[in-house]
C-alpha cells in the first residue's frame, strides 16, 4: 500500500515518518555510502524542511518498506543544489509539469529477512506506481529521478525503462548516481502494474491509514499464543532461565504485562 | 480550446484579471485567483475574478488570515484540492459566507515555487457536484499547472529587480532542440537527429518553454530567436 504524506497531514504519521528517515539512513549512508547527514539514526536534509511530498510504501503491519520524495523543479531542488555534478555545469530542467523525485529506496533487508508477503521487485514497482499516479493526479507529465545504476537496471527489467537521461553518471559514495526521466502516462503505469501483477487501487486513504495504525497499536504483541496456560508456562520458563538480574526483571515485567491474559477467569469476573 | 498567452494581452492594469477570466472561460471555471509574493522586492500580488462584493466581505473580515485554501497550498508541493480541507476548522468560516455570494466549495489551489524563494498560487473554483468536479479537475490539471506558472512568471517579472535577475538559462540540449525546431524539424525528426526519444525531446521543449515564459513551442522558438539564443531557421 502507498501512503502520501505532506506538510498537511504529517502530524498524523509521526511513527511512519520516523521509520522512513531511518530507512533512508540505512540505505543512503549505509548501503550506498553517500555523503548524507545522519542524526539520531535518521537521514534528514535541507529539502525535508521545504514541505516536500513523501510517497511511502507500507506492509500490512504498517512498516515502511519503500519511500521517495518529490519536489517541484520550478523551485530549489536536489539536482541544482546537491547533485549539480550530474548536470555537469548545465542549468537544470525547469517546468511546472516536471517534478524531481529523490531518496528513492526500498528496504531490501526487511523484505528479504522476514517471511515477507512481497518481493523487492514488487515493492519497487508498487512505489513506482504510487509516484507516477500521485504525480499524474497533480498534472505532472514527467518525473526526473536521481537513482543509482542498480535501481536503473531494476527499472529497465521491470518494463519501466527511463525514456531518457539528463546530464551524466557521476561517482557517488560506494556507487554512482544518474538522473533518469520517466513519463507519468497511463501506458507506463499499466506496464509496471502488469509486470508486478499489481491490481486495484494502491493508494491508502489517509483516514484508513490512521485507523490501521491505531488498531495495530491496540493489538497485544503476542497473538499466536492465546492459550493462557501456554503463556503462563512461557513466562515461568523465561523467569527460571534468566541468567542476570536484569533478565529476571525483564521476564517478571513481561509476566506482569501479560497478567490480564494469564488469568482470563479473573479478568472475566471484574 | 487553447489558452491565450499573457504576451497577447496588451499592457494594461487589468491584463492579469483578463488572463484569469480567460482561464475561467477556457476550462469552465466560475472564478480564479492568483496570489504571489516575491522576497526580492518584498511585494505581495493578488489578482482575482471574484465579485467586488465578495472581495470587500473577504477583506473586511480578514478572511485571508484564516483561508485554508491559501495556508495549505503554501505548505504543499502538489496542488491542494479543497475537498481535502473540509475537516479544517476554518473551512466553513470561509465557505459558508462564500455560498451567500454564489461561490461554491469545489476548487483547487496550485502552488508554484521559484528559484529565489518566490511563491505564488493559482486557485480555480466551480460550483458543481463532487463527481463533476473531479472529472473536470482530472481533465485540466496539466494545463492548469502551466497556467499557474505562466501568470506567476509574468507577475514576478513585472518587478524591475526580478526582471533584471531573470536570465533564460537554457541548457545546451534545450537550445539544440529549439534550433532544430526553428529549422522546421518535427519533434520526431529532432529525436532521430539527436538519437533520443521523442518523449525526452518533449521534456526539453517543456523546460525551454518555461524558461522563455512561453505557453507554446512556437512562442518559445520566436523568443529564443529574438534573444539571439538560436539562429532563425
Amino acid at each position: 500500500m502507498i501512503l502520501t504524506i505532506d506538510a498537511l497531514n504529517m502530524h498524523r504519521f509521526p511513527t511512519v515518518l520516523e521509520d522512513m528517515f531511518q530507512l533512508r539512513a540505512r540505505v543512503f549512508a549505509g548501503r550506498l555510502g553517500w555523503d548524507v547527514t545522519i542524526a539520531d539514526g535518521k537521514e534528514i536534509d535541507q529539502f525535508d524542511k521545504m514541505n516536500p511530498s513523501y510517497i511511502v510504501g507500507l506492509d500490512d503491519e504498517m512498516n515502511v518498506i519503500s519511500c521517495a520524495r518529490v519536489l517541484q523543479t520550478m523551485g530549489p531542488h536536489m539536482l541544482v543544489d546537491v547533485f549539480d555534478a550530474i548536470l555537469d555545469g548545465e542549468p537544470p530542467v525547469r517546468s511546472p509539469n516536471i517534478w524531481e523525485s529523490t531518496r528513492f529506496c526500498v528496504d531490501t533487508q526487511r523484505i528479504k529477512s522476514e517471511d515477507s508477503k512481497t518481493t523487492v521487485s514488487k515493492a519497487t514497482c508498487e512505489l513506482m506506481v504510487g509516484i507516477l499516479e500521485y504525480s499524474q493526479m497533480a498534472g505532472i507529465t514527467d518525473i526526473i529521478t536521481v537513482i543509482d545504476p542498480v535501481m536503473d537496471r531494476v527499472l529497465k527489467r521491470s518494463d519501466n525503462a527511463p525514456h531518457g537521461y539528463v546530464g551524466k553518471t557521476v561517482p557517488m559514495g560506494k556507487v554512482s548516481a544518474l538522473a533518469a526521466l520517466l513519463d507519468c502516462t497511463d501506458e507506463r503505469i499499466s506496464k509496471v502494474r502488469a509486470f508486478a501483477g499489481i491490481e486495484g487501487d494502491v493508494m491508502l486513504d489517509e483516514d484508513e491509514a490512521v485507523a490501521k495504525i491505531e488498531a495495530l497499536a491496540k493489538t497485544p504483541p503476542v497473538t499466536e499464543m492465546s492459550d493462557p496456560k501456554e503463556l503462563q508456562a512461557y513466562c515461568d520458563e523465561q523467569i527460571a532461565m534468566a541468567k542476570t538480574e536484569s533478565e529476571r526483571e525483564a521476564a517478571l515485567a513481561l509476566r506482569s504485562a501479560l497478567s490480564v491474559r494469564l488469568t482470563p477467569d479473573l479478568s472475566a469476573t471484574t | 480550446m487553447d489558452l491565450i498567452s499573457l504576451h497577447d494581452i496588451p499592457e494594461s492594469e487589468d491584463r492579469y484579471t483578463k488572463y484569469l477570466h480567460n482561464i475561467c472561460e477556457t476550462y469552465e471555471f466560475d472564478d480564479a485567483a492568483y496570489a504571489g509574493i516575491n522576497p526580492v522586492g518584498g511585494v505581495m500580488h493578488a489578482i482575482v475574478t471574484y465579485s467586488d462584493e465578495w472581495q470587500a466581505y473577504y477583506q473586511d473580515n480578514n478572511l485571508h488570515t484564516i483561508d485554508p485554501t491559501l495556508h495549505s497550498a503554501m505548505r504543499s508541493v502538489a496542488p491542494v484540492d479543497w475537498l481535502r480541507l473540509k475537516k479544517d476548522q476554518n473551512f466553513r468560516k470561509v465557505f459558508d459566507p462564500a455560498r451567500e455570494f454564489g461561490i461554491g466549495d469545489k476548487g483547487i489551489t496550485i502552488p508554484i515555487r521559484g528559484p529565489f524563494g518566490e511563491f505564488g498560487m493559482l486557485s480555480v473554483t466551480r460550483d458543481c457536484s463532487k463527481d463533476e468536479w473531479i472529472k473536470l479537475r482530472n481533465n485540466v490539471m496539466i494545463d492548469l499547472q502551466q497556467a499557474a506558472a505562466h501568470i506567476h512568471d509574468h507577475v514576478m517579472h513585472s518587478e524591475p529587480l526580478s526582471r533584471y535577475l531573470h536570465h533564460p538559462n537554457l541548457s545546451k540540449r534545450e537550445l539544440e532542440v529549439l534550433q532544430w525546431l526553428a529549422a522546421g524539424k518535427s519533434q520526431q525528426d529532432v529525436a532521430d537527429i539527436l538519437n533520443i526519444s521523442t518523449r525526452t525531446v518533449e521534456v526539453h521543449v517543456r523546460s525551454a518553454r518555461e524558461k522563455l515564459v512561453a505557453l507554446t513551442t512556437s512562442q518559445a522558438v520566436g523568443r529564443a530567436i529574438g534573444m539571439n539564443l538560436i539562429f532563425p531557421g
